[in-house]
């Protein structure tokens, strides 16, 4: 009772306060034309000269050690139709090449593997993290949106997406309303996405532990390695949201999140090496007469079918005095057990007329999944429903720090760079060693360069 | 008795809510493009999609990141 009282107490104060806001908004469309900045919560007519606003940025992504490289160019282009109507519109093309950790770990001896296509072999040298340099791929991407007002105070926003590489193939479809609150400085969001996705890794599928077998010469036309076909998955994500402007100078943004993933979930080209149950050593293996394969004893991973996540997000920024201080947390956690914190932060410093620098720190940390394994134990153990030696799926933390630079040029567009570097450190939890792991686990951390060149401009 | 709680501090929280804030013609900074949640949107999307290629979780601020095999 108390409850709907006070809701519909806050209803009257919201219609009261929307007669002022007309007021307050003509007003406030008046003194920020003046100023030249953009109108908030105002309905205003497209701007009929220059209705596409289009960002645009290559992307180089470079990690250590010949590991994986990503080329990317991307484009955000947001046509105004007036009256708050809008058309979204992203485009994404990444070339991507370089090695991947293949999940196998390092060894005293050179150590030989199938290439995920079933049909030759890689081999990589003694004392290093095996990597699998087969891996290259190409990723498009296409998103459209649109939003629109559905009521008064009322926002709805609608969206598809597609994306296709090589081995994976991406559907998706979100739906999402916003309410204004309290003369618009306060607006709740719920939002729906629905994806399906369809994994056809080369060489096929394998089953969850199976064994990696010898290469196989299919000849120019043949067949193929491994069990061929097809899998997918399904994700759907909830989104609750709320905004808040907290001052003249500060808003508050908070997101309670839930993804629910099902279907194949398990990284096809990712394998666990078995050891020696009292050593820990890779137990060796001899590929038939006549072949070339494993020289030691490889299994495919296997993960869950399903997978739940729960999610805190929150972002603040301030003004101070032109300055504009970014400040963002998030929480997650879910039912592999991987939870994780991350902590990011931006300061973007005005200098001249018009050019701004802009440090960014990202500190990121995450507990190992429960069916992370640095080796599978082999001998008469039962082997686990499942298991993972991805470091992705380790203890983990990872660092960011970069710097942007932006300049907007006489036509009112802009042009900036940034230079980012991020480096990955993963460690093995101890209870996984077993006999002369302990002490002598190799990760297969790495750093990564983050370069990107970026054009914001008017159509 | 434990939805009734909920709802009350979602109210509660909801009038709170209403003290805060400003009036319209006080937003000239709210205004600015660099005060904007949404702010640098292809920025974001590029570290989404990195950070999901390269970590165990994803996700929290929207949608971004997913749909890509990513090893």
């Amino acid at each position: 009772m108390v409850g709907a009282a006070s809701a519909a107490a806050a209803a009257g104060v919201t219609e009261m306060a929307d007669k002022d806001t007309k007021i307050g908004a003509a007003i406030a469309a008046a003194t920020c034309s003046l100023l030249g900045t953009a109108t908030p919560g105002v309905s205003i007519a497209a701007d009929t000269q220059a209705p596409w606003d289009v960002e645009s940025a290559f992307l180089y992504y470079g990690e250590s050690d010949g590991r994986v490289k990503d080329m990317s160019v991307s484009a955000q282009a947001t046509r105004d139709y007036g009256d708050e109507r809008k058309l979204g519109i992203d485009l994404s093309l990444d070339s991507l090449t370089g090695a991947s950790p293949n999940g196998a770990m390092a060894t005293n001896g050179a150590q030989t593997f199938t290439s995920p296509s079933g049909r030759a072999t890689y081999s990589t040298p003694a004392g290093v993290v095996p990597l699998d340099d087969t891996f290259h791929d190409t990723r498009f991407a296409l998103n459209g949106n649109w939003s629109q007002p559905l009521a008064r105070l009322y926002t709805l926003n609608a969206g598809l997406g597609f994306s296709s590489e090589f081995d994976y193939q991406h559907l998706g479809a979100n739906f999402g309303m916003t309410r204004d609150f309290n003369q618009r400085n306060t607006t709740l969001s719920a939002a729906l996405a629905y994806a399906q996705d369809t994994v056809k890794p080369v060489g096929g599928l394998h089953a969850p532990l199976s064994q990696m077998t010898d290469a196989v010469d299919y000849g120019e036309d043949g067949g193929g390695g491994g069990g061929g076909g097809s899998d997918s998955k399904n994700v759907l994500d909830v989104l609750l949201g709320v905004s808040q402007v907290l001052g003249r100078q500060t808003v508050l943004r908070v997101n309670l999140s839930y993804s629910d993933s099902s279907g194949y979930l398990t990284d096809p080209y990712k394998i666990l090496s078995v050891v020696d149950p009292v050593t820990g050593d890779l137990i060796g293996r001899t590929p038939a007469p006549g072949a070339s394969g494993p020289t030691g004893v490889y299994l495919y991973e296997s993960r869950p079918d399903s997978r739940r996540k729960e999610g805190l997000y929150a972002e603040m920024r301030h003004d101070f005095s032109g300055k504009v201080l970014q400040v963002g947390y998030r929480y997650s956690t879910d039912d592999w057990q991987v939870d994780s914190h991350t902590f990011e932060s931006r300061l973007r410093l005005p200098f001249g007329s018009s050019s701004y620098l802009e440090p960014h720190v990202r500190y990121y940390q995450q507990t190992a999944a429960s069916f992370y394994r640095y080796s599978v134990a082999g001998g008469s153990a039962p082997l686990p429903e499942f298991a993972s030696a991805d470091a992705r799926l380790s203890d983990m933390n990872a660092i960011t720090a970069g710097l942007k630079y932006g300049h907007v040029n006489a036509g009112g567009n802009e042009w900036n760079a940034r230079l980012e570097f991020y480096r990955q450190t993963a460690k093995a939890p101890s209870e996984f060693l077993i006999g002369n792991q302990i002490g002598n686990t190799q990760m297969p951390d790495f750093d990564a360069v983050i370069l990107q060149f970026g054009y914001h401009f008017k159509l | 008795m434990r939805k009734l709680i909920m709802l009350t501090v979602v109210c509660v929280s909801l009038q709170g809510c209403a003290s805060l804030g400003v009036e319209p013609w006080q937003r000239e900074v709210l205004a600015r493009d660099d005060m904007q949640l949404d702010a640098d949107a292809l920025d974001t999307a590029f570290d989404d999609h990195i950070y999901f290629s390269k970590e165990g979780t994803s996700g929290g601020r929207g949608f971004g990141g997913g749909g890509c095999g990513c090893n």
